[in-house]
């Protein structure tokens, strides 16, 4: 079982998919059973696995390794530590959360559509279990047909372009990180003098810098873009809005995660000394995301590009403290993507819950449903300040500690990312107030049916998330911190001194902990 | 000299002999009787043959006609993929000439020649042999693009092809004149054990030779400059027909280059410059080209390009591992290209059917299985995991990384980039395109059935267990000095 | 490089002596043109017609399947020379060779080229 739980859970949806082949297209009813009992299964077994996990044990868990194609060394390895556990929780999570939320949004092709859901749920999976970098880029390619499709076939009117863009965006990153990948295999070879793909051996070796950078650059490209750093935002904001409901659940929840997982995973430990090289400007580019992200959230009139623009702001944020290099920035960074995930999701299921009665999404159109569903507005309430980042929410416990690493790291950069978290709360507050308070103006809003059950079922256990990790962190630090120590160990590895003289900071482990029991702390403490 | 013992060996073509036997077989009894159904599977039937015959001669290499006829696993390998490439053509044709009216029996006897032709392309490192080969695998073809004889662009894709063919043919027989001027010899394993000698003595007359021979070559591979005739032609011919052309040919004659360009040429490093400029040349051009085709046929024809460019990235970079990425590239093509080109045939069936990309609009609705198989079919020849076309691309890039064409690999990734574009063009028109009227069922028949079903599962066993395959290939390899 | 002087010689001393014959046989012949001598020469009839005429194209399949026999000759003379050397087992591949013909020829005949329309 301790091996098997990871194949398990990646591929379950898999045999979801075979079921789902048998039924016939016009059962539309049995298909949506079908898909969600895996989707929910596929959840408890991560549960499961959640409970096996060790939170305290260093290194890979649940690892299996059999080889898989021996002509190029490549393994069927599959691993997770603190981080992937997270992002694993989230994807199992989100994924009966987006199927049971289009259980009446989706009319015209069920089939095909539960099916692409179950197999993205694979894709995503696969992503995060891998640890033989060849594995790890055929789950990170292949997810891209799924997703495709669900933009392409299920998406709104410019549904071809964005779902095209989409595709060819990520491609163009991927391909290059493909290369770099050879170059990064025939490396090991000549290091070693065997053929593997296999990361954690890939992490022993030591890189000349200048490969490491051309490296770097590569699978950075390829990861900047699916996060999205500015200036390869563009993408984003049209596939959000084209998609539907739960495909932008999906993409804002999961997909993006990829690319900062990717970066964690990948760009950090394998080419240290490039990192360190890059951090001003990864650094520099994820302030202007949060800046500009916010500023253009800010003058949008369709609600669902707004997140989309927030969704930019937020993954800056987590660039940023990934890129403060030390334990404070980096646990905020990974508590972040799994923050983002729960609001922005939680957002654009709500986005979804509106359009679907109104069938518009743009804020003039709205004004004062507080009035004619106040459940919905409640739950609007809660979302958007999670967002935000009010203390007591998620939010709040992300940002905070990636603001205090970049402090660490970086004085300046944290004073301009803290005017993203006010533009943050001026765009997110004046939607709210424009969508939810004031007149009710618009007599077709006067009708509006209230959220029904499957509704509020969906959203509970985001609302339940967002205020367990608000109040109390401790869980999801435990077990993260463990693999955020090893990654940073393995970033400062070549040049301890040097990067602790030059951004002044200490990497001594007693420190992180007392600093993290101390956040964690302060956030109980808040709750009382 | 004992001529029976020392040269003649019917079970070393005993394969090709087979299937000649069946070609006139059929050529003759379909004189006499009227059931065109018969004469399919009395093809079939010696194309099966043929192949369990192939398959037994793999793993002992052996030799026979005083050196003019080679059975390695090299020639092996090719013969299995040929043979299987027929076999498919004829499973997915047999609805189409139906619904065209051109079901006759000469079409599987051609189909039959051509595929000899090919194998002795294949099975031989003697250049008159690979030029007869090369002959006897093209005299047919051009009769094929012309077999729908009421159709003027199939007059045309026929004179055009035979042009052309002729043409290329001159070069071939031109550079092998030259180089048997330069070094007194036709056969391959000759002219490379002497190459340093010959080099020094007649190197004028040995490069030139080799160039116009890599130039014939070219013209049977479609590589840019020398693709021009393929877009017509693949566009005229019956549509099986056109899905025989882009495989069978194409890899007989990159079987044919192997072995003489990394093979017998392999002291000649200066060839790598020039494959170099081939293949980048050929990958632009033909994915560039590939966005504005409306239709289908001609998408495909300037993907073939294309890919034959990919495959030039693998002859660039030379050496073992690249000759067996080449090898598994092209079996792995063979799988989805003809696979693509089946579904093409079905919707080609269809009275009235012009083989624009428009017409596939609302497959999805209709045959969302059939859509399905377009789809995967279409995202490996773009390249996507887990299918074989990403295996094949991994492999010829890996290769091409491993021997310092980083910047080959680069231009080749974004080349495949730039395909995924007018790829997802089909599955766009399958899938979301709204159809201006009903789309109009297609005929299903058990033939068709095999032929989608062969390609799918080669499909998707290539991509997501290549080991077994990748092993295969690695063994179908000509020994390099 | 030597012998391909030889040849270069060769060729030259081709052309030379051609142009040389021309030449001289121009300047010593009697020049008489008349009627009769311009016409075309058609074995002693008097030409009619147009000689842009259009052919039965049923004459091109003839061709075909002269130039078939025509090769074939070309390859049964030299086995019927060295006959008495090859032996039996020459026999045989030549019947299997001569069969291979037959059939193409037993098609070209079912398929009615042999027939004039």
């Amino acid at each position: 079982m301790e091996q098997q739980i990871l194949t398990l859970v990646t591929f379950f949806p898999v045999i979801g998919v075979a079921l789902l082949l048998l039924v016939p297209r016009e059962r539309a009813d049995t298909i949506k059973a079908v898909s969600l009992i895996v989707s929910f299964v596929t959840f408890l077994f991560s549960l499961l696995m959640y409970v096996m996990f060790d939170p305290v044990a260093n290194g890979m868990q649940f690892e299996i390794n059999i080889p898989w194609i021996a002509a190029f060394g490549i393994h069927y390895h599959l691993g997770i530590d603190g981080i992937s556990l997270l992002l694993i929780m989230l994807t199992t999570i989100l994924s009966v959360i987006a199927i049971l939320s289009s259980w009446t949004a989706i009319k015209t092709g069920v089939k095909g559509y539960y099916i692409s859901m179950l197999l993205l749920e694979t894709g995503m999976l696969g992503v995060f279990v891998s640890l033989d970098l060849f594995l790890f880029y055929v789950f990170w390619e292949a997810m891209l047909v799924p997703m495709y499709f669900l933009i392409g076939v299920w998406g709104g009117p410019r549904r071809i372009y964005a779902a095209i863009k989409f595709v060819l965006f990520t491609m163009f990153g991927s391909l290059l990180m493909l290369v770099a990948l050879l170059y990064l295999f025939f490396l090991y070879h000549g290091y070693a003098g065997e053929y593997s793909f296999d990361l954690l051996k890939i992490y022993e070796m030591p890189i000349p810098l200048g490969a490491q950078t051309y490296m770097f650059l590569a699978f950075a490209l390829a990861f900047a873009i699916k996060v999205p750093v500015w200036p390869f935002h563009t993408w984003l904001p049209d596939a959000h809005v084209e998609a539907p409901t739960a495909g932008s659940v999906i993409l804002a929840g999961v997909l993006l995660k990829m690319g900062t997982y990717g970066f964690l995973r990948v760009c950090l430990p394998v080419f240290p000394e490039a990192t360190i090289q890059f951090v001003p400007l990864i650094s520099i580019l994820a302030l202007i995301g949060i800046v500009y992200g916010a500023l253009v959230a800010m003058v949008q009139r369709d609600v669902k590009s707004l997140v989309a623009f927030s969704s930019v702001s937020h993954l800056g944020f987590v660039m940023l403290g990934m890129m403060a290099l030390n334990v404070q920035g980096m646990e905020g960074s990974v508590i972040q993507m799994i923050n983002h995930g729960i609001s922005t999701g939680a957002l654009f299921l709500i986005v979804g819950m509106i359009y679907e009665r109104r069938h518009t999404r743009l804020i003039a159109d709205f004004g004062g449903l507080a009035k004619s569903m106040p459940v919905f507005s409640t739950f609007f309430m809660i979302v958007a300040l999670s967002s935000i980042g009010l203390p007591l929410t998620n939010g709040f416990v992300g940002e905070f500690l990636i603001l205090l690493g970049t402090f660490k790291a970086n004085s300046t950069y944290a004073i301009i990312a803290a005017s993203g978290v006010i533009l943050a709360a001026c765009y997110m507050l004046w939607m709210l107030q424009r969508v939810i308070f004031g007149k009710l103006t618009k007599p077709e809003n006067e009708k509006l049916v209230d959220l029904n059950i499957r509704e509020r079922l969906v959203l509970i256990p985001l609302i339940v998330l967002i205020f367990w990790i608000g109040i109390y962190p401790k869980p999801f630090f435990i077990r993260m911190e463990p693999a955020v120590k090893a990654i940073l160990s393995m970033v400062h590895k070549v040049d301890r001194a040097d990067v602790e003289r030059k951004e002044g900071i200490h990497v001594a482990q007693p420190t992180c902990v007392g600093t993290t029991c101390t956040i964690s702390g302060g956030g109980a403490g808040c709750g009382k | 000299m004992d001529i029976r013992s020392a040269a003649i060996d019917l079970g070393l073509i005993s394969p090709e002999i087979i299937i000649l036997a069946s070609a006139m077989v059929v050529l003759l009894l379909g004189t006499v009787l009227k059931s065109r159904g018969l004469m399919a599977f009395l093809s079939l039937l010696g194309l099966v043959v043929g192949l369990v015959l192939v398959l037994q001669q793999w793993s002992q290499p052996q030799s026979g006609y005083y050196g003019m006829v080679l059975k390695d696993n090299f020639s092996v390998f090719f013969s299995v993929v040929f043979i299987m490439t027929a076999i498919i053509t004829l499973l997915m044709a047999r609805d189409y000439l139906i619904a065209k009216h051109i079901d006759r029996h000469e079409f599987y006897t051609l189909l039959m020649f051509s595929t000899v032709g090919m194998m002795l392309m294949a099975g031989s490192t003697d250049l008159v042999v690979i030029f007869l080969g090369l002959e006897i695998m093209s005299v047919p073809l051009y009769v094929m693009a012309g077999m729908n004889k009421i159709d003027p662009k199939s007059n045309e894709s026929g004179i055009k092809y035979f042009m052309i063919g002729a043409f290329a043919s001159s070069f071939l027989v031109f550079g092998i004149a030259l180089l048997y001027g330069a070094s007194g010899t036709t056969d391959l394993r000759r002219i490379m054990a002497d190459f340093s000698f010959l080099k020094m003595q007649s190197e004028l007359l040995l490069y030139s030779g080799a160039l116009l021979v890599m130039t014939g070559f070219a013209f049977k591979v479609a590589a840019v400059p020398f693709h021009m005739w393929v877009p017509d032609v693949y566009e005229g011919a019956p549509t099986p027909v056109t899905g025989f052309f882009s495989v069978g040919p194409k890899a007989a004659g990159f079987a044919a280059l192997l072995r003489i360009c990394v093979y017998g040429f392999s002291g000649m490093a200066e060839l790598t410059a020039v494959f170099w400029l081939l293949a980048v040349l050929t990958m632009v051009v033909g994915n560039v080209l590939a966005i504005f085709q409306n239709n289908i046929k001609r998408m495909l024809a300037y993907s073939s390009i294309a890919h034959a460019g990919y495959i030039l990235v693998a002859l660039t970079a030379g050496g073992e591992g690249a000759v067996s990425s080449a090898v598994y590239y092209l079996l792995a093509y063979m799988f989805f290209n003809l696979g693509g080109f089946t579904i093409v045939t079905i919707i080609d069936s269809r009275t009235g059917s012009n083989s624009q990309i428009d017409e596939i609009k609302g497959l999805a609705g209709r045959h969302p299985y059939l859509a399905s198989l377009l789809a995967l079919f279409m995202f490996a020849l773009a390249g996507f995991p887990p299918t074989a076309g990403f295996m094949g691309k991994f492999y010829i890039f890996s290769e091409a990384v491993r021997n310092g064409f980083v910047w080959l690999t680069v231009i080749a990734v974004m080349n495949s980039l730039v395909s995924v574009f007018y790829y997802l063009r089909v599955v766009v028109a399958a899938f979301f395109g709204k159809p201006d009227q009903e789309f109009s069922p297609v005929s299903f028949s058990p033939a068709l059935f095999i032929a989608l079903l062969v390609t799918a599962v080669g499909t998707l066993a290539l991509g997501c267990f290549p080991g077994y395959w990748l092993e295969l290939s690695q063994m179908s390899m000509f020994p390099i000095i | 490089m030597a012998s391909y002087a030889a040849v270069l010689i060769f060729l030259l001393l081709g052309i030379g002596l051609v142009l040389v014959t021309f030449f001289t046989a121009r300047l010593i012949r009697p020049s008489n043109p008349y009627k009769e001598k311009n016409q075309t020469y058609e074995c002693g009839e008097r030409p009619f017609g147009d000689s842009w005429v259009q052919f039965n194209n049923r004459f091109y399949i003839f061709a075909l399947l002269f130039v078939i026999f025509d090769v074939e000759v070309v390859f049964l003379f030299p086995w019927a020379v060295a006959f008495n050397q090859l032996g039996l087992f020459a026999l045989i591949e030549m019947v299997i060779f001569i069969v291979i013909l037959v059939f193409g020829l037993v098609y070209a005949w079912k398929k009615g080229v042999l027939k004039w329309v």
